[in-house]
């Protein structure tokens, strides 16, 4: 490029050498780690009584609101995470839909006290007034994400797989710029 | 960038978690085989396109992924108001 007198920077990273980690990150007061939860369910019912009456317990009725693993994304639906091994009962014959997605999703934890900035970063929700116990489908750049404030400083993001790398790398490139 | 607020989640939302649904309150003919090639076009095709108060659906579709309905100035970009998907149009402001 000497003729022009403007060089190019070779491109920094290229998508094939990203890769998602196994071990836990720290930088800048945060912790990046995976999420421990393996068994995901997606809930659908327009009548959440019915989904109670196959469960056999409370599903959290305000949007947002979670309920030990069971988080109301909306309306009609709602996310599970529970630990291995978990099975629920799928309600054959009653208006509900209850399927099994743990293969669709990974989930990405955040702690520390610079976790906040980092999610910020990328998430143009106002996070700082999601109170502790809440969750919520949101976007990270233009990353579909649910987030889910299971403390003060800790912070669950359940994405699907096929982003899950990439998100995984921009949190660490927020949590160095953050630094 | 804009907040929209949502109706069913009951709080004002960034303008990235929605998409836009087209013009409002156009009921689908209950029987299109009655319908001439004309009608049928109008309803598929043709809208009102105001410039000002506009009625027109959007969806929350990275959020609680519901359908609603809004009332927007085309020119000014503001929001009215917004109100559930089935609830009567809102035709003045403030009624």
């Amino acid at each position: 490029m000497a003729e022009t007198g403007v060089e190019i920077a070779e491109i920094a990273v290229s998508a094939a050498e990203l890769k998602l980690g196994t071990e836990p990150v720290e930088c800048a007061g945060v912790r990046l780690s995976r999420a421990e939860g393996k068994v995901r369910y997606s809930l659908r019912a327009r009548d959440p009584a019915v989904l109670e009456g196959v469960l056999g317990r409370q599903v959290p009725k305000k949007i947002g609101d979670t309920d030990a693993g069971i988080a109301c994304l909306g309306p009609d639906e709602w996310y599970v995470v529970l630990p291995d091994n978990f099975d629920l009962p799928r309600g054959e014959g009653l208006p509900v839909s209850v399927v099994d997605v743990s293969s669709r999703a990974l989930g990405l934890v955040l702690e520390g006290p610079g976790a906040l900035t980092v999610l910020s970063s990328g998430c143009p929700l106002d996070l700082a007034k999601l109170g502790v116990g809440r969750a919520t489908r949101t976007v990270f750049e233009t990353v579909e994400v649910v987030i889910w404030r299971q403390a003060e400083d800790r912070w669950h993001v359940e994405v699907w797989r096929s982003f899950a790398t990439w998100l995984w790398n921009a949190f660490i490139a927020a949590m160095h710029a953050a630094k | 960038m804009l907040l929209i607020h949502c109706p069913y989640c009951e709080e004002a939302r960034p303008e990235v978690e929605f998409v836009y649904g087209g013009e409002a309150h156009i009921a689908r003919p209950l029987d299109p085989s009655t319908y001439s090639d004309e009608q049928w076009e109008e309803f598929l095709y043709i809208r009102s396109n105001p410039r000002g108060r506009h009625h027109e659906r959007w969806r929350h579709s990275h959020g609680c992924g519901r359908f609603f309905n809004a009332v927007r100035d085309t020119v000014t970009d503001v929001f009215e108001t917004t109100y559930k998907a089935g609830e009567a149009k809102v035709k003045e402001l403030g009624k």
